[in-house]
């Protein structure tokens, strides 16, 4: 419960700070009884969308990275280290550079293409071998396609100076795309996104049994392997089409909420979704302010407060303990 | 790409082979001996045995010179044009070896040129991924470079970050055509062409001498929903002088662009909104007029005074150059910026 006020919380902050003054009466007139004021435009066409993406995006990479852990058994395995940010955020850019789709719903599908393309391009490299897939060679064989993914993505957009001022967006993650369109585009995908995920908690628990237990439980292993995918991928690959190759949420916000709930997934999922967005909001909030007038993408301020965190991690857990 | 893996080999080998051929002789076979010429660009000395008989331009203000000089047909190629060239040069560009984007260095090398023009200083920075080498590298291989005045970097191998602001004057933008033409031999023409700069640039300042000086922004709609602004750094803001304007970005002098959010432009609330359109060796104004339209229908932009007044134009980021297009653009934006004195 504190938790969601403290999202309500960030939401708050994340409407009212930035270089235009704004404050609580402008935001309510604004929704209410928009009338051409400067505050309006400001409230209703940059905060409130950028907010609402915020949201999304960060629940969306909280989940997805509470259902990467918990299929893989693999406490390092956020979407980003799995490389479906990378791979959404790279046919992203291919589906705008090359094919031209507009807006979210044309180019959102070729960012499910890419996350899922990657992610199973992870997981075939990670199984090779006759141990499977073990946590290390799972964030390995998720470095190496990241990695070739983000080169390949750099490739194209570093090209010329002109590609890469319109295409930025697709190496580090940034809410100021977002507008209204963008954002009532992308809540389906998620909402649908959302509800599998919570639908796999108690086979996600039982799994973390081992194959053998789970199966003697009632659950099939195939089916979870191959829902907890699919949440991974529409998650993860919307919230880069909202947001870019948004990092470390997905990675370190699972963590935070298994310090905070234990390890079920009945409540790791849903505190995970709301941690992202506060996560991600607070951090938007943050490269706002920090270096006016140039803004600082969220995908940075993301990696500068998340980086600190995940070596925690490294150093405190040994590596596969879920 | 594997397409293209054996034309850039034959062309590598093609350069080892010409700076072979090159070793320790003067670097073209029609440079006259002689005393030497020397011009000093950014603190470093440029000396040419005789005039540059083979000549690399890039970028648009390089490129534009060379015609303005009336040496195009000892131009061996040029490469990146931000707009289409000024109508008077139309037929000398065309006959031109030309790249639409820049050279690798092997195939810069591969011209064979004495001499290399540069529109803006990141062709000789270290960091970048336009860099052809350092201007230093390339004198080793014999060859001279020279970079528009108005950008100079404060060392060799630098780029924007590092643009002296003192330099950024139309008094270099004559100086540099005044030099490269010392150096080019042709120094009787670059008087003429400094002079038909200076005499239309006055003709504009008279125009607008009395008229109130309106705040312009010159902005460049990203596709991640933020914008480029030109600095105060930016040769733009000596132009929109000239044209009786000021920059509204003009404090901000860290680099010539600077990325900031849509609230930063509707905080500054400009009179009048440029575009900053790029980059294709084709494109006229009308091809500007789509980036004025996503500033003018912006949602968020509704209330800013260039929207509401009708004040936000189509602009070339070419005529932000300090070139031999400063009177062109200096017209232009006057024009823009007070209709009313035409």
């Amino acid at each position: 419960m504190g938790l969601a006020l403290g999202v309500v919380a960030a939401a708050g902050l994340s409407l009212l700070v930035g270089i235009q003054p704004v404050t609580p009466a402008d935001v309510v007139l604004a929704l209410t009884a928009p009338a051409g004021r400067p505050a309006d435009a400001v409230v209703l066409y940059l905060r409130v969308p950028r907010t609402a993406a915020g949201l999304l995006a960060g629940a969306g990479l909280g989940l997805a990275g509470a259902v990467a852990q918990g299929l893989t058994r693999n406490p390092l395995a956020g979407p980003e280290v799995l490389g479906v940010n990378g791979g959404a955020a790279f046919a992203g850019l291919v589906a705008m550079a090359l094919v031209g789709v507009g807006p979210l719903g044309g180019y959102v599908w070729f960012c499910f293409a890419g996350a899922a393309l990657a992610l199973g391009a992870v997981l075939a490299i990670a199984s090779a071998g006759r141990d499977g897939a073990t946590p290390v060679k799972i964030a390995m064989a998720g470095a190496a396609v990241s990695a070739l993914l983000f080169s390949l993505t750099s490739a194209i957009v570093l090209r010329d100076h002109d590609l890469f001022e319109r295409f930025r967006f697709w190496l580090v993650g940034s809410l100021t795309r977002a507008d209204l369109p963008i954002v009532l585009q992308a809540v389906p995908f998620l909402a649908a996104g959302t509800v599998l995920a919570l639908a796999l908690a108690r086979p996600l628990d039982a799994a973390a049994l081992g194959d053998d237990t789970a199966r003697s439980l009632g659950a099939r292993p195939a089916l979870l392997r191959g829902s907890a995918i699919a949440a991974v991928v529409v998650l993860a690959g919307t919230a880069t089409a909202v947001a870019g190759p948004v990092g470390f949420v997905g990675l370190v916000v699972p963590h935070a909420a298994r310090a905070l709930a234990g390890p079920a997934h009945v409540r790791v999922l849903p505190l995970s979704a709301l941690l992202g967005a506060l996560v991600l909001l607070l951090a938007d909030v943050v490269g706002r302010v920090v270096l006016r007038p140039e803004e600082v993408q969220v995908g940075v301020t993301a990696a500068v407060l998340g980086a600190p965190v995940f070596l925690y991690l490294l150093r405190r857990r040994r590596v596969g303990d879920l | 790409m594997p397409r293209s893996a054996l034309p850039r080999i034959v062309s590598t080998l093609a350069a080892a082979a010409l700076l072979f051929a090159a070793c320790g002789g003067p670097p073209s076979p029609g440079a006259q001996v002689g005393s030497g010429t020397t011009a000093r660009n950014c603190g470093i000395d440029v000396t040419v045995p005789g005039p540059p008989q083979r000549i690399y331009a890039a970028y648009q203000p390089a490129i534009e010179v060379v015609h303005a000089l009336g040496v195009s047909d000892r131009v061996v190629g040029t490469a990146f044009l931000d707009a289409q060239v000024l109508p008077e040069y139309v037929d000398a560009q065309a006959a031109t070896d030309h790249l639409p984007e820049l050279p690798s260095r092997e195939a810069l090398l591969a011209a064979n040129p004495d001499f290399v023009v540069s529109g803006y200083n990141g062709l000789f920075a270290t960091t970048g991924s336009e860099s052809l080498g350092t201007r230093a590298s390339l004198r080793e291989l014999g060859v001279q470079s020279w970079i528009f005045s108005p950008l100079c970097p404060s060392a060799d191998g630098r780029s924007d970050e590092a643009i002296d602001p003192a330099s950024v004057t139309i008094e270099n933008v004559y100086a540099d055509v005044r030099d490269l033409g010392r150096l080019f031999g042709v120094a009787d023409r670059a008087e003429q062409v400094v002079a038909g700069i200076q005499a239309r640039i006055a003709a504009v300042q008279r125009r607008v001498a009395d008229a109130p000086r309106a705040r312009v922004a010159v902005v460049s709609p990203e596709d991640d929903g933020t914008f480029r602004v030109a600095g105060g750094l930016d040769f733009v803001t000596r132009i929109l002088d000239i044209a009786g304007a000021e920059n509204a970005f003009d404090d901000l002098r860290g680099r010539r662009n600077v990325p900031v959010g849509a609230e930063e432009i509707i905080a500054r609330d400009p009179d009048v909104i440029l575009t900053s359109t790029c980059c294709d060796g084709a494109y006229t104004p009308a091809d500007a007029e789509p980036d004025a339209e996503r500033i003018r229908t912006n949602p968020a932009f509704a209330g800013l005074r260039a929207v509401r007044e009708g004040r936000v134009h189509g602009f070339l980021f070419a005529d932000r150059a300090a070139g031999v297009r400063v009177p062109h653009a200096a017209e232009l934006v006057a024009s823009l910026v007070h209709p009313d004195r035409r």
